[in-house]
């Protein structure tokens, strides 16, 4: 490419997502692989983006040579919502340029490209089908001069150039050492869930995201989501002077030396049945004008909070109605970690969310695919503290009840300033419910069991530690006289 | 067929892939088939045969087929030809762009027998016909 780096314009490719992993764009007059086994999507990559740009009014020429007639492709993508009737023929134009290779081989192709860019005074061309032009070359030596010309041509003209290609059987191949930009597009299943995947290979004249992205095709084309942690680093965090947040239930505030700290992630862990959501919404029913609040969770809907006949769903219905909180719920389905965190973040932002709660971690852990959630959580809290958030997050352990529970992240102190824990114990034939607050950073707070209940006014903590005392004593004692073996066992006995 | 001869049908696309198919299935029902990639080469091939029936692409390179109709229409030599014009877009928006010199529109991707129907309105019913 000629020009320095100053000099370097952009071009937009209009595909959610993909602009950011390239840092802004496609670099203008650059000639770009696009590769992919068939079925990953690179047609629709390459048509949303022809799309894009005529709308932005350049001229776009999409050249094929693939055995699908123009028609039948256009057939395929008609339902897309990028998809224009009236920009065909005008701001696109669709030639095929089979004929041209099978009779010219490289060469014949090369004039009729020269030609259509020149009369059309196209500032975008796709060439759809590449790998058939690979089938036409006599060798390595021919198809890299053919690449060069291209490459020369389009430079000179400031023709920014897409070629649409399977991945090479040779690597690296003639054309991919001499071309500006290498994207990747694959398609898999993990698990039984399909998973596809974006990975820049190589970008030429620019920084780009590195790492591999995930992408989803839906009715408005391919949506690519930025991996999380590949984003974070750009973002900084003021941590300003500490101040607390109140939860919303009075004898924890107390505990906690009067709230949450600012800004912090509070990660509140118990198995299923033990209140956590209860926490999340007494939390997220202090919400007010100046402290807006989001419940992004994936268990009650917002009808269901409405119906709940308690004081806690009314002090929240009343701070939905006013708009001071909003619960964003996600149905289960196939989704992507990212594309979650993009959508938790986006409202974070519209309404400058200050109380979020996440329920819960399961969630997030279920949209995984074959990458460690650990990373993806450390960065999208990262991300929350440095938007100034105060963060609930429940997370659900296995154990229902037992002496052992299953952390529900490895290095959850590395990702989390704050772990409340909520469990059973079994006596006899009553469960009741126990609270410990493990940690706070750089606080002090009260870390003595506490027995509470959930009632139709919400989370009731006992005022001090002895009724959990009394329930464990009970607790011991039972367990004593159900095991005979181990009392026999005891030494003095 | 009432003059004896075989009916021609100009065929012009530039996807080779359509040629090939349409001269098949033209040939086979006792049609003449002539070709041409773009439309210089088919105002080229109507001056060498003159056909009597005309399969027309919309978007072509060197010239296209809105071209190839402004220059049948103005010359008197061809413009009583009919022209079936075919397209990937929808009539409305190729109506627009063709001023609707066209006869017939055919939308792409077209099946055979859509075809064989649209030139059977135009030439004599005892063109043979296949299907």
């Amino acid at each position: 490419m000629s020009g320095d780096a100053q000099k370097l314009t952009r071009v937009e490719s209009g595909i959610k997502g993909l602009d950011r992993v390239l840092h802004g764009g496609f670099i203008k007059g650059g000639l770009y692989i696009i590769e992919g086994v068939p079925g990953t999507g690179k047609t629709i990559f390459g048509n949303q983006f022809c799309f894009n740009q005529a709308k932005a009014g350049e001229q776009v020429l999409y050249v094929t040579l693939i055995a699908e007639t123009v028609g039948r492709m256009l057939l395929n993508i008609r339902n897309l919502s990028f998809y224009e009737d009236a920009a065909i023929g005008v701001g696109i134009v669709y030639l095929s340029g089979f004929s041209e290779l099978k009779n010219g081989g490289l060469t014949g192709l090369l004039h009729l490209l020269r030609r259509e860019v020149a009369s059309r005074r196209a500032s975008i061309l796709v060439i759809d089908g590449f790998a058939a032009a690979a089938d036409f070359a006599h060798s390595r030596e021919e198809m890299k001069v053919f690449v060069q010309q291209l490459q020369t041509q389009a430079d000179a003209v400031d023709c920014t150039v897409l070629l649409l290609t399977n991945p090479s059987e040779q690597t690296p191949s003639s054309e991919e050492t001499m071309v500006d930009g290498i994207i990747n597009l694959t398609s898999s299943l993990y698990d039984w869930r399909p998973s596809r995947e974006l990975y820049v290979r190589k970008f030429r004249g620019s920084s780009y995201l590195l790492g591999v992205h995930s992408f989803q095709i839906a009715d408005d084309g391919l949506t690519v989501y930025p991996r999380r942690e590949a984003l974070s680093s750009s973002v900084g965090i003021d941590n300003g002077e500490l101040q607390r947040v109140p939860t919303g239930i009075a004898r924890l505030d107390q505990m906690l030396g009067g709230g949450i700290p600012s800004h912090s992630i509070t990660m509140v862990v118990g198995p299923s049945g033990t209140g956590k959501t209860t926490f999340g919404m007494q939390f997220l029913a202090e919400s007010s004008a100046q402290e807006p609040g989001l419940l992004f969770g994936f268990y009650e809907t917002p009808a269901r909070i409405r119906t709940k006949a308690n004081a806690v769903a009314t002090r929240l219905t009343r701070a939905l109605d006013a708009g001071d909180a909003q619960i964003l719920w996600i149905p289960p389905s196939d989704q992507l970690i990212d594309g979650l965190a993009d959508r938790m973040l986006e409202a974070v932002q519209e309404r400058n969310v200050r109380r979020l709660v996440i329920d819960g971690l399961g969630g997030f852990k279920k949209a995984v695919r074959s990458r460690p959630i650990e990373p993806f959580f450390s960065a999208l809290t990262h991300q929350l503290r440095a938007h100034k958030v105060t963060t609930v997050c429940t997370a659900e352990v296995p154990e229902i009840i037992g002496p052992t529970m299953t952390a529900p992240l490895r290095g959850l102190s590395d990702v989390t300033e704050n772990h409340l824990l909520l469990r059973f114990v079994e006596v006899g034939a009553s469960l009741y419910r126990l609270l410990s607050i493990l940690k706070v950073r750089d606080s002090d707070f009260d870390s003595a069991l506490r027995l509470f209940s959930i009632t139709s006014n919400g989370i009731d903590i006992a005022e001090n530690s002895e009724s959990a005392e009394s329930i464990l004593s009970s607790f011991s004692s039972h367990a004593r006289r159900a095991d005979p073996v181990r009392i026999a066992q005891e030494p003095g006995r | 067929m009432a003059d004896g001869r075989a009916k021609t049908v100009l065929i012009v696309d530039d996807e080779l892939g359509i040629v090939e198919v349409l001269e098949f299935i033209l040939g086979d029902a006792g049609f003449t088939v002539i070709s041409a990639l773009n439309g210089e080469e088919a105002l080229a091939r109507l001056k060498q045969d003159t056909p009597d029936v005309v399969i027309l692409d919309l978007m072509m390179p060197i010239m296209g087929g809105a071209e190839v109709l402004k220059a049948m229409r103005r010359d008197p030599k061809y413009s009583a030809i009919p022209v079936i014009l075919t397209s990937a877009l929808s009539e409305d928006t190729v109506r627009e762009q063709c001023d609707g010199a066209y006869t017939l529109f055919m939308r792409k991707p077209f099946k055979s027998q859509q075809v064989l129907d649209a030139i059977a309105r135009f030439l004599p019913s005892n063109s043979k016909s296949t299907h």
